[in-house]
């Protein structure tokens, strides 16, 4: 069958995706309340913690500084915000809202739709973390260290993968977008408090250490901090954290396509 | 281009939930550039047949073609031919209106300009106001437009005026006229028996997941081939048996309300109002109907399959 339409091509689509990027960006930056969530929180708790415990050492990290800890480990809360939080939390709208719906009836193929909206937030981590990383190195200190940044872009990529997907994923298991922000929080909250984010797990029980380190929030902290650890040499890489973070982004690619899968019409069986 | 004949064919469709059917062999077709309007009570099998159609749901049987294509595959090319306004469909409610017009526009090979489908539905004051804030009439204009922007060969219109007021429909309906004097075909579901009496060339009435009756608004379930019914008040002092003789079906009196149920209504009333003249009588409230297609697709949809044939 011929047709009056053009046929697609890979060159269109790809100019359709940036098209996208430049929309989701736009509805993004307008919601405020949405950049109260992942920008707002994640500084001020930098600012909080840190000013907690100003001058103070990690004795069971050699005595390095508590500000060479938070950064990094508020960069990790970042990511995981700007991340996981706003993609599961916004897809479950999109999908209650019946954008998800409206997008499937058009032209434009679902691959490219959602390759808009993981790039859109390849951008706001990207802001996120210069952001941070900026505010770390005003206030606190804390640099990036030439010698250590394949360990903290390695750690950033695998982590921006396996949350952004796993964001996706998890949308499946949130039955309505008012119960989304409880769930997603339910999940990731408790878990930042045995994963590094706020304190050393140094002194935790064994059964705890032992559940955040299968979680890849602790994976994502504990990577970041690697890189920014003084006592650190070499390039930064910390290789059972990364291996952690590359099972959790298969695990993500694959909730993320099971979902993408999911016809839209049929009522929930 | 696989010339079909018909925008839409249909036959023997069936779709089945569970071991449950929600619709058992429906048929139909739709012309090209005709309004086809789909109607039925909420639970008849409406949405599930639309959404087929519309390659949103799978068919469990039968055959179903759109423009020549099979919406089950999912083609791009039947998506960039065909515009969908779904009932209750929300949108990216931090764009504008423009934005948004221009944004869906952008997926399609050949579309129109945005500031031309704005004016369509008229929405060319709201242009850069947020979809968010919209009020439910404009947003299903809205809707309308985001249908439209990629100048599509037929549209899906479910429940299309839902929420407006006697204006905006009035207005809604000239705009559907319009794009179908472009010789679009249009694919009506609705739950306002005016709504289908203004615009559709064809009915089809849906109950329990079957189709019972199809026709023009005017023909449908026999409705031309009806009696009329003829009703008046009668001045006090008269009675029935004073009224001339007119080939009635029935004729009652309640309180001062006459009816008179006949399939010749001209001459009837003609005799009637004769009659009345000539006496000097006030004959008030004086009317003659034909059954409003409301009637007949009550009738038809009654709970009771047994009163439906009368």
């Amino acid at each position: 069958m011929s047709s009056v339409f053009a046929p697609p091509s890979l060159r269109r689509d790809l100019s359709l995706v940036l098209w996208q990027i430049r929309y989701e960006q736009r509805a993004y930056w307008r919601n405020r309340g949405r950049g109260v969530f992942t920008f707002v929180f994640p500084l001020m708790f930098l600012v909080i913690f840190a000013s907690l415990d100003k001058g103070r050492h990690i004795s069971t990290r050699g005595g390095i500084s508590y500000d060479d800890f938070f950064v990094p480990g508020i960069l990790a809360y970042g990511v995981i915000a700007t991340t996981f939080v706003n993609m599961a939390i916004g897809t479950a709208v999109l999908r209650d809202a019946g954008v998800l719906k409206r997008m499937q009836g058009t032209p434009l193929p679902r691959w490219a739709y959602v390759a808009a909206r993981i790039g859109s937030t390849v951008l706001i981590v990207l802001a996120m973390t210069v952001l941070t990383l900026a505010l770390g190195a005003a206030a606190y200190g804390v640099h990036v260290r030439a010698s250590t940044l394949p360990g903290l872009i390695a750690t950033l990529v695998l982590g921006s993968a396996a949350f952004t997907t796993l964001g996706i994923g998890v949308t499946r298991f949130i039955p309505n977008a008012e119960a989304a922000p409880v769930i997603v929080n339910l999940l990731v909250l408790p878990l930042t408090f045995i994963s590094s984010i706020w304190f050393p797990p140094d002194q935790l029980p064994k059964a705890m250490n032992d559940i955040a380190k299968f979680f890849p929030i602790r994976a994502l902290a504990d990577g970041l901090q690697f890189a920014f650890d003084p006592r650190t040499l070499g390039a930064g890489l910390n290789s059972a954290d990364l291996r952690t973070l590359a099972i959790w982004a298969a695990v993500g690619i694959f909730l993320m396509v099971r979902f993408l899968r999911q016809p839209l019409g049929e009522p929930a069986a | 281009m696989t010339s079909a004949q018909n925008a839409i064919a249909v036959t023997g469709l069936r779709k089945s939930y569970s071991g449950v059917d929600a619709v058992r062999d429906v048929s139909f077709e739709v012309a090209r550039g005709e309004v086809f309007c789909l109607l039925g009570p909420n639970g008849a099998g409406k949405t599930t047949t639309v959404e087929i159609l519309e390659g949103y749901r799978t068919r469990t049987g039968g055959e179903v073609s759109v423009l020549g294509m099979d919406p089950a595959r999912g083609q791009r090319d039947l998506r960039e031919r065909v515009g969908i306004v779904l009932q209750q469909c929300g949108v990216q409610a931090d764009l504008t209106v423009a934005e948004l017009v221009e944004m869906y526009g952008r997926y399609h090979t050949q579309r129109r300009r945005v500031d031309e489908v704005i004016e369509l539905v008229e929405l060319g004051e709201k242009r850069d106001v947020r979809a968010g804030k919209l009020s439910g009439g404009q947003r299903r204009r809205l809707d309308l437009a985001l249908a439209l922007v990629g100048d599509p060969e037929l549209i899906f219109l479910d429940e299309p005026t839902t929420g407006f007021d006697p204006a905006a429909r009035r207005q809604a309906w000239s705009t559907i006229r319009s794009l179908c004097s472009l010789g679009k075909t249009i694919f009506l579901t609705t739950h306002f028996m005016d709504e289908a009496q203004n615009l559709a060339a064809r009915v089809a009435v849906m109950r329990a997941g079957e189709i019972i009756a199809a026709g023009t608004p005017d023909e449908l379930g026999g409705r031309n081939l009806r009696p009329a019914e003829i009703r008046f008040s009668l001045p006090t002092g008269w009675s029935l048996g004073d009224i001339p003789s007119v080939p009635a079906l029935e004729r009652t009196l309640e309180a001062d309300r006459v009816l008179v149920v006949t399939t010749e209504p001209v001459l009837s009333a003609q005799r009637i109002t004769t009659w009345a003249l000539e006496r000097d009588l006030d004959l008030g409230r004086f009317s003659v109907s034909q059954p409003t297609l409301e009637d007949i697709y009550l009738e038809l949809t009654r709970a009771d399959p047994e009163e439906a044939v009368r």
